[in-house]
């Protein structure tokens, strides 16, 4: 193979290199600036990647003999996910020294991570798939148990491990149902096998297994059993990093497989993902209204921003998929905001975690009451914020497939998920002021707080040439 | 061949019957010997259907390294199996029912099995003719070559899985002594020894 | 009726004839082997060595054997019967069935396996099966001690053999013994233990000695700590049948070594006196000679520390060993000296 064949997969062949020269230089530098050496530079390589992802001409490329693709919409989510992956790495920096954890091993396994997830996004094939969604799980279940003295950070890895194995054997046992029925692991291939009609039952079963077992990635009811627990117990900048990029990355590849080789069996599927999607936007309404714990509270709140992204799966077509990729940009700002409000969460140098412990932040931090109400308004979709307009195009998209019962259903479960994000926000500015959080919270978190929350209030400015380009990349995928 | 007929079948029973014993023996170090068996039965029937380096990597790798270090551990942790299975009888319901849904659905499955015509077209082997070509040789094409991409990202999950095993258990504890060789071979007589003139009589 | 005497009868007995050729004399090379560790030890030490029974203590070996013959098997009250008695066995019968695959000269070998170095790897990596069953079965601490200590010094020996004879093969293009020793062929600088694989024949050479559990490696039967490891509750033929096997696989390593590194049945100069010597010769003369080497070691060096011992096995084997290979690969492609596939 030459080295131009290999073009379309320079970003992720960089990250992998770098990855790897990154261990080395935390190997060899002195062990107390390892840490903080080793973090510049992953960030700075996710950046580069970052660059290289959108130096891509956008044209439709293929590399390793069809395993891996290139196309507008695989851009658009890795772009998502890699600032997903810088701000994380920024967020943690502070916290992880706090809290004595700071070993150069985190920012590596965050650049593992972020390259299992870009590997996800380009799979072009099932055994590239399910290698790119190992990588990226296997780096997660170990950061979730980073804080390895803490009994809870453990157990949230060791949890996270045993259900995201069974998970992922679910999802091998419909590969490999698939391939028997199909003949090929490849995509396209899969797509012709599909499209030529007379659907064999074993391809429904395998695909009935894969959807359970991408089900549980994105932590879609009912296979979100693991999601609180593992949010409350993983340490906070990892539980913001697992809030936003690897679901992004997982509804990716979930929209890349539906979309794309199944596409001739979206009456198949259609009802399986209106089923999780409507279990996902009630659980994550109605369980969260008893939470004290606010990253227990995210969690459920994950949970149901997730059934509005597999609203615009069920809805299928480009103005489904637009909707998702809206809908998951807006997502990563505002819960990434959010939790940077959470990461400053800090009393007397150590961290709480209830939601009683922001009565009273409207009186005694103002600017962070103020971008914490933001976020809140924005996850609740109030507009004009910016999530508003992601659950508007998923509505929109449902409607326009004719899924009116599940629109329906869709705008029940925001009125009653506004509760709880309100409930915050009458803490917030009408209870008795508790102890005052601990300032200053850090230039990373910072900078992350007032972006977020600048670009969550004033996303409608933006919002034409962002759903231009995520039509433009739903185009992309359907065309495959 | 008779004698190849026979041999497969001489080798598939032992080889069943190995794995059922792996389950029904009380003892776990006889169940790994056993799970040994079956391996190497596995690897003879690789060898007949003509599959000799598939077969040999079997032994290699299983026989060789991975079945060694189930034996360790099982040798070293001192578990209790009777203890282990007192909920055996309690899960089993469940456990049988979950496994009989699966069966049927697998006898579903199978007996409404059709290839779509597609499929012929589709597979179209990558695999040369075996007189063309050693099955070492098309193996290392395929690996190395068509699927590079799957190898390259197989070995980074493996380094992932090892730095997470070193991060989560390895600690460096304070007053373990540990030989540098290097200090050792730089030291020189200087640094050690000191030739003092003691005068009779009167000591150091 | 005389088609099945063609069919199956001859082949047979071909086969079994062949066997035989081969066990008997590695068996007496195994009897003599221990003689020639004594002398060589004795004459390094200025002793004698074995002297008395029969001419230059020729008989010794023999005598030794009988006497275990004549002894009584003794099983621990306490062991697991079967295995107890399967573990001896299983390292002699391995230490054996190696010895198919090795050519003693051109075309001279019981089944030339396309795959025959990934064999011979295959059933050396299993003779730790035979020691660790051993050390279980006694159901004695000192035993199982001993077994752990080899199990784990053979399988982290073991991956750097692996890798050295990766290397080998790089150069060869081929797994077939007979091909390694040929593409060797042109003279004594034609061998591979004297080309830019020489450092691997080094690491190869004293893994060997690692993976045999001998001196300075032997510490699974480090008589101070562990009085013999794991065969100290054996005696009798179970005992001698544990010391066959050691000793044959020492000389099964020595072929392997004299194979991959010293061109195998190849002559050193390929004219006129030293050709006129028939490959087997050549063949023994290079595994007696590296079988010295193996006794001069035991008598020259002290034995290592544990720790030592996993140190150089996988920080300086194992990275050296690693490096090599792409040196090795990376070297073949600048140079285009690439091997065909599947040999020369």
């Amino acid at each position: 193979m030459t080295l131009p064949a290999m073009l379309p997969a320079l970003p992720e062949i960089f990250l992998a290199v770098f990855g790897m020269a990154l261990m080395m230089l935390g190997v060899f530098s002195p062990e107390k600036r390892a840490f903080k050496t080793v973090c510049t530079f992953s960030i700075a390589a996710l950046l580069a990647t970052l660059v290289l992802v959108l130096a891509n001409p956008g044209g439709r490329g293929v590399a390793f003999n069809g395993l891996f693709i290139v196309d507008g919409f695989a851009l658009y989510m890795k772009v998502l996910v890699l600032i997903g992956s810088v701000v994380t790495l920024l967020m943690s920096e502070r916290f992880l020294r706090h809290e004595g954890m700071d070993r150069f091993e985190y920012p590596v396994l965050i650049v593992f991570a972020t390259l299992g997830m870009m590997m996800m996004l380009s799979a072009n094939d099932l055994i590239a798939l399910y290698l790119g969604l190992e990588l990226q799980s296997l780096s997660l279940y170990v950061v979730a148990a980073f804080q390895r003295d803490s009994l809870r950070s453990t157990e949230a890895g060791l949890k996270y491990f045993v259900l995201g194995a069974l998970s992922s054997g679910l999802l091998l046992y419909g590969c490999s149902m698939i391939y028997g029925y199909a003949g090929t692991t490849e995509f396209a291939s899969i797509a012709r096998v599909v499209s030529a009609g007379a659907l064999p039952a074993g391809l429904v079963i395998g695909l009935v297994f894969l959807i359970t077992g991408l089900a549980f990635k994105v932590s879609a009811v009912p296979f979100h059993m693991w999601t609180p627990d593992v949010y409350e117990g993983a340490p906070t900048p990892v539980t913001a990093f697992f809030s936003v990029a690897p679901k992004i990355a997982a509804i990716g590849l979930f929209l890349r497989v539906m979309v794309g080789p199944f596409d001739g069996m979206i009456a198949e599927w259609r009802q399986v993902i209106v089923f999780i999607s409507v279990l996902s936007m009630v659980l994550g309404a109605f369980a969260a209204i008893n939470q004290t714990n606010i990253k227990r509270l995210m969690a459920y709140s994950s949970i149901g921003h997730v059934g509005y992204a597999l609203m615009g799966l069920a809805a299928g077509g480009r103005s489904g998929v637009t909707a998702v990729l809206v809908y998951m940009t807006i997502y990563l700002f505002m819960n990434i905001g959010t939790f940077a409000c959470i990461l400053s969460m800090r009393r007397q140098g150590s961290m709480v975690e209830g939601i009683d412990d922001f009565a009273g932040l409207g009186k005694t931090n103002p600017k962070m009451a103020m971008a914490m109400l933001i976020f809140m308004f924005s996850l609740a979709g109030i507009p004009p914020l910016g999530g508003f307009f992601g659950k508007l195009y998923v509505f929109m998209a449902a409607i326009q497939a004719g899924l009116v019962t599940l629109a329906i259903i869709g705008v029940v479960a925001s009125v009653v998920g506004a509760f709880y994000y309100l409930r915050i926000v009458k803490l917030m500015y009408f209870d008795d002021a508790a102890e005052p959080f601990d300032t200053p919270i850090g230039k990373g978190v910072g900078a992350v707080l007032a972006v977020t929350a600048v670009i969550t209030l004033l996303f409608f400015v933006g919002l034409s040439p962002v759903v231009e380009v995520a039509d433009a990349a739903a185009a992309s995928l359907l065309q495959n | 061949m008779i004698i190849q007929a026979l041999a497969f079948y001489v080798f598939a029973f032992v080889a069943v019957a190995a794995g059922v014993m792996v389950i029904a023996s009380r003892n776990p170090v006889h169940s790994v010997l056993f799970l040994i068996l079956a391996f190497f039965n596995s690897a003879a029937l690789f060898v007949l259907l003509g599959a000799e380096f598939l077969a040999m990597i079997l032994v290699v790798v299983y026989v060789g390294a991975v079945a060694v270090l189930f034996l360790f551990v099982v040798m070293m942790l001192d578990i209790n199996f009777a203890a282990l299975r007192q909920g055996f009888l309690q899960y089993l319901p469940i456990g049988a029912l979950i496994g009989i849904v699966l069966l049927a659905e697998l006898v579903f499955v199978f007996a409404s099995w059709t290839f779509s015509p597609d499929v012929a077209a589709v597979i179209a082997a990558p695999t040369p003719a075996a007189a063309q070509v050693s099955n070492t040789h098309a193996l290392g094409r395929l690996i190395y070559t068509h699927y590079v991409y799957l190898f390259q990202a197989a070995g980074l999950i493996l380094l992932v899985a090892m730095v997470g095993a070193i991060v989560l258990t390895l600690r460096h504890r304070e007053g373990v002594r540990r030989q540098s060789i290097a200090r050792q071979v730089a030291r020189r007589r200087e640094d050690s020894i000191e030739v003092v003139k003691v005068p009779s009589g009167s000591g150091i | 009726m005389a088609e099945f005497f063609d069919i199956y009868v001859v082949p047979t007995a071909w086969i079994v004839g062949g066997v035989l050729l081969i066990v008997v004399p590695v068996l007496l090379s195994v009897a003599y082997l221990t003689l020639a560790e004594r002398k060589v030890i004795g004459w390094m030490q200025l002793r004698k060595g074995p002297n008395v029974v029969g001419p230059f203590g020729l008989l010794q070996p023999i005598a030794d054997g009988l006497k275990l013959f004549f002894k009584e098997t003794i099983i621990p009250s306490g062991a697991n019967r079967v295995i107890f008695l399967l573990a001896p066995v299983v390292t002699f019968v391995l230490s054996l069935v190696a010895w198919a695959v090795i050519p003693f000269g051109a075309g001279i070998v019981l089944a030339d396996v396309n795959v025959g170095i990934l064999y011979l790897f295959a059933i050396s990596s299993l003779g730790v099966y035979g020691i660790i069953m051993a050390g279980w079965a006694s159901n004695s601490k000192y035993a199982f001690l001993g077994a752990l200590r080899s199990a784990a010094q053979m399988v982290s020996y073991e991956v750097s053999i692996g890798f050295v004879i990766i290397t080998v093969l790089l150069a060869v293009g081929s797994l077939n013994l007979s091909k390694i020793v040929l593409a060797q062929a042109g003279g004594m600088h034609h061998w591979f233990g004297f080309s830019m694989l020489m450092p691997m024949f080094a690491v190869f050479f004293i893994s060997a000695l690692a993976e045999t559990n001998r001196a300075p490696f032997d510490l699974p039967e480090a008589e101070a700590e562990l009085v013999s490891g794991y065969n100290v509750e054996y005696s009798a033929m179970t005992f001698a049948m544990f010391f066959l096997g050691e000793y044959a696989n020492m000389i099964l390593m020595s072929g392997m070594t004299a194979i991959l590194f010293l061109g195998g049945w190849l002559p050193p100069l390929e004219f006129a006196p030293f050709t006129w010597v028939p490959g087997p010769v050549w063949f023994a003369l290079k595994i007696a000679f590296v079988l010295f080497v193996f006794l001069w070691v035991r008598a020259t060096f002290p034995r290592y520390r544990y720790d030592q011992l996993m140190r150089l096995g996988w920080k300086v084997f194992l990275p050296l060993s690693l490096l090599w290979v792409v040196l090795t690969a990376g070297w073949l492609l600048a140079f285009d000296m690439v091997p065909p596939a599947g040999g020369l």
